[in-house]
């Protein structure tokens, strides 16, 4: 956070960006002579190396092939509706006929003007000129046609550093599915309500956010602090999307511990003795943690040695290691637990509840409400959670213009979250 | 001294939540003696619907454990910005954590961060911005109410949080935010009648890389008057939206079944005389009968690095263009 030098504003080679064409945004990886598909534009990247983020770049298609696109730096910018002069416009709509017919222009005629290379502002005013009834609408319909018409062939991309907000609004907006359903405002309350900060060890579940949740909660702990994060997956891999492109430095993103939820929930029942000793004082420290963690953690400490001592004179596997490094933490307890799931809620929960300190925070989200309404039950059952609460918000965005501010004509409906707190029993 | 950290014990002088119900939740200090409106010192006693607490009882008690009270039991928790939200003492209207949650999130802070809050309030926000900021960065609050600025000033002390937040007392429309913020700022917030004369202070007071803004303001002419200032000064990803929170409670409802297949036959005596009535049981989360429907309009915007911020004023100067008429 403290002032940049220069390289770290400078777009190099290997780094994630996003592009930004209007409302429109996409990650991408630069590489040399890397190429990205913009909707129907497909543009050769290289000219964006070497420049600073926030710059603006105007596409420029190629000779020979209509939709291949080369970019170039601007320094100044024209938008159609400064320079475009309107002549004329109608006070209502009543002489407009609802028909196709109004545009002279065909689809052949726009794609030879985009041949061409011209920019937008020749190809919208082309359009104008041909439009039949352009000057039959009014004003303020003149500025929506120009604008959409200006949106369609808007040859202008912007160059963005990834952040969790951007990410966030990103991959919902391309499809709800990637992030489970989780919208921007329900990321921001799953982090505030469990209390994600610089220290303390965080647990979270999560079943494919394309790393949006364990990129958040990284990025709350923050560089060179103590926090640190479990998280547990269900698959062989973890989607890692998100968390990639915010390119932590290392020792952030090694706070990071990805662990499948099996194979470490497996370490830690029936490999004890893989983690809980961290140096020769095997016995020792064994007696200590159990004397330690009471009575529930006795009963699962039945050591499967036989296979974890063959084994650990020989290197053990990333994975193993992760998973001891998890163990270890989960049996110093964690300070939050999270859990984003496609799955029902009420199992997951039952079996990291244990792990949860008492005096600390649980949030659940899921798309659905009646699963959480079966863990609301689940929870209240026990004697040990109080403070259950099940919520979800109503969220709009607004076009804020003078005379002209209303809510966005569409709008999404996120999910349900359920919060908690749990006691010392 | 009970928010800055996790903490296992209550130590004499922390703010203690007292949780008796969902709806009442307080927050009290963890000290025996209080002086009264009078300047005496008394015992400081805590009257709950459940009878009374004597606050210094709590000292060496764990946080998250049950404490019994003479007609009923409570939990103590350790505070946590969304507990001092619902618990604090009101000296303004205050934000509450739907919208705390969107404006942390959206101001892009993590560790490290430096942010500039106006106006202090009631400092309900600014908790959740110290969390967020600490342990490196760094939360400059202003307030023209210069009591107010005081007081906020002894909480964060008071709180162990005073390392990670300065406050001033400053009317930051008139005076800006000070030479010695000038250029300094990762992101700005907003809660203040005229906020658009506080915009172009903001714009200074922001790093030369850039940074993000966000003005909370109750009324949709606050907000207009906000974007133009913004667009004219080169923001960009101007946003303005509002988030609402709905809580449901959580209930099994049984629900009287008519059985209307009778009707159709002729009494022929063989049916029973008078039936049970049939319920049928379903689980559903209902609304409240009533809750706030407005708090605030959020506007967002990103400050551009220096070196383009020529070009987005002209970029912007189209929207600017269109809304003359």
């Amino acid at each position: 956070m403290e002032i940049d030098s220069d390289m770290s504003n400078t777009i190099k080679v290997g780094d994630f960006v996003v592009v930004q064409r209007q409302g429109y945004t996409k990650l991408h990886k630069v590489k040399a002579h890397s190429r990205l598909i913009l909707g129907s534009f497909n543009i050769e990247m290289d000219n964006v190396i070497g420049e600073k983020y926030y710059d603006t770049f105007q596409m420029k298609n190629m000779p020979g092939n209509r939709k291949l696109y080369t970019v170039e730096k601007v320094e100044q910018t024209n938008s159609a509706v400064e320079s475009l002069s309107i002549e004329q416009s109608g006070a209502d709509n009543r002489h407009i006929p609802n028909n196709a017919e109004s545009q002279g222009l065909t689809k052949d005629d726009i794609d030879k003007l985009k041949d061409e290379e011209l920019s937008s502002n020749i190809i919208v005013e082309q359009l104008i000129s041909n439009s039949k009834t352009f000057s039959l609408r009014t004003g303020y319909s003149q500025e929506k046609y120009i604008k959409k018409k200006e949106k369609k062939y808007f040859e202008y991309i912007q160059i963005k550093k990834p952040s969790i907000r951007i990410m966030g609004q990103m991959f919902y907006r391309q499809d709800p599915t990637k992030t489970l359903g989780i919208r921007i405002d329900d990321l921001s309350q799953i982090l505030t309500y469990a209390n994600i900060h610089q220290e303390g060890n965080h647990l979270l579940y999560d079943s494919g956010t394309s790393g949006l949740m364990p990129a958040a909660i990284t990025n709350s702990i923050g560089s060179q602090t103590t926090g640190c994060l479990i998280h547990m997956h269900p698959g062989n891999e973890c989607q890692k999307n998100g968390f990639v492109a915010m390119q932590f430095p290392i020792e952030q993103a090694e706070r990071c511990i990805n662990v499948n939820l099996y194979s470490v929930l497996r370490c830690y029942y029936q490999q004890k003795d893989s983690f809980s000793d961290s140096s020769e004082t095997k016995s020792d420290t064994n007696t200590d943690q159990n004397l330690e963690n009471g009575a529930k953690n006795n009963e699962e400490s039945e050591p499967t040695s036989k296979k974890a001592r063959l084994e650990e004179p020989n290197q053990k596997k990333s994975w193993q290691l992760d998973n001891e490094r998890a163990c270890k933490i989960l049996d110093q307890k964690v300070d939050s637990l999270i859990v984003t799931a496609k799955e029902h809620p009420v199992n997951i929960v039952k079996a990291l509840l244990p792990f949860l300190r008492g005096n600390r925070s649980l949030v659940v989200f899921s798309l659905l409400k009646e699963p959480l309404q079966d863990l609301y039950f689940y929870l209240k059952s026990r004697v040990d959670i109080v403070s259950i609460k099940l919520s979800n918000n109503f969220m709009r965005d607004y076009q804020v213009l003078p005379d002209r501010t209303h809510p966005e004509v569409n709008m999404n409906y996120g999910g349900y979250i359920l919060t908690g707190f749990k006691l010392i029993c | 001294m009970s928010f800055d950290g996790y903490k296992d014990e209550i130590n004499e002088g922390d703010t203690v939540i007292l949780y008796l119900t969902i709806t009442q939740v307080y927050s009290i200090k963890a000290q025996p003696k209080i002086v009264n409106k009078k300047g005496n010192e008394v015992e400081n006693v805590f009257q709950t619907p459940y009878g009374a607490l004597k606050c210094g009882e709590l000292i060496g008690k764990s946080y998250g454990t049950k404490i019994s009270l003479s007609k009923g039991w409570g939990y103590v928790l350790q505070p946590t910005p969304e507990l001092w939200t619902i618990t604090l003492p009101h000296r303004t209207q205050i934000i509450y954590t739907p919208d705390i949650s969107m404006i942390i999130l959206q101001l892009e802070l993590c560790p490290g961060s430096m942010v500039i809050e106006s106006g202090t309030g009631s400092g309900s926000l600014s908790h959740a911005l110290i969390r967020a900021v600490k342990p490196h960065g760094h939360v400059y609050t202003f307030d023209f109410h210069e009591v107010r600025a005081k007081t906020a000033t002894e909480e964060f002390k008071d709180h162990g949080l005073a390392s990670y937040v300065t406050v001033g007392h400053r009317d930051v429309c008139e005076d800006g935010f000070g030479e010695h913020m000038t250029g300094k700022a990762d992101a700005v917030f907003l809660d203040l009648p005229h906020p658009w004369l506080a915009i172009p202070h903001a714009l200074t007071s922001i790093k030369t890389t850039g940074g993000r803004l966000c003005s909370f303001s109750p009324c949709i002419e606050q907000v207009q008057k906000s974007c133009l200032m913004l667009l004219k000064l080169g923001f960009q990803d101007i946003q303005t939206l509002e988030v609402l929170q709905t809580q449901y409670s959580v209930q099994q409802r049984s629900i009287p079944v008519i059985n209307l297949d009778f009707v159709k036959a002729e009494k022929d005596g063989s049916e029973p005389e008078k039936k049970e009535r049939e319920m049928m049981k379903t689980v559903t989360g209902l609304p409240p009968a009533s809750s706030p429907g407005h708090t605030g309009y959020l506007t967002f915007a990103t400050l551009p690095p220096v070196w383009c911020r020529s070009l987005q004023i002209s970029l912007n100067e189209e929207d600017i263009l269109t809304s003359v008429d």
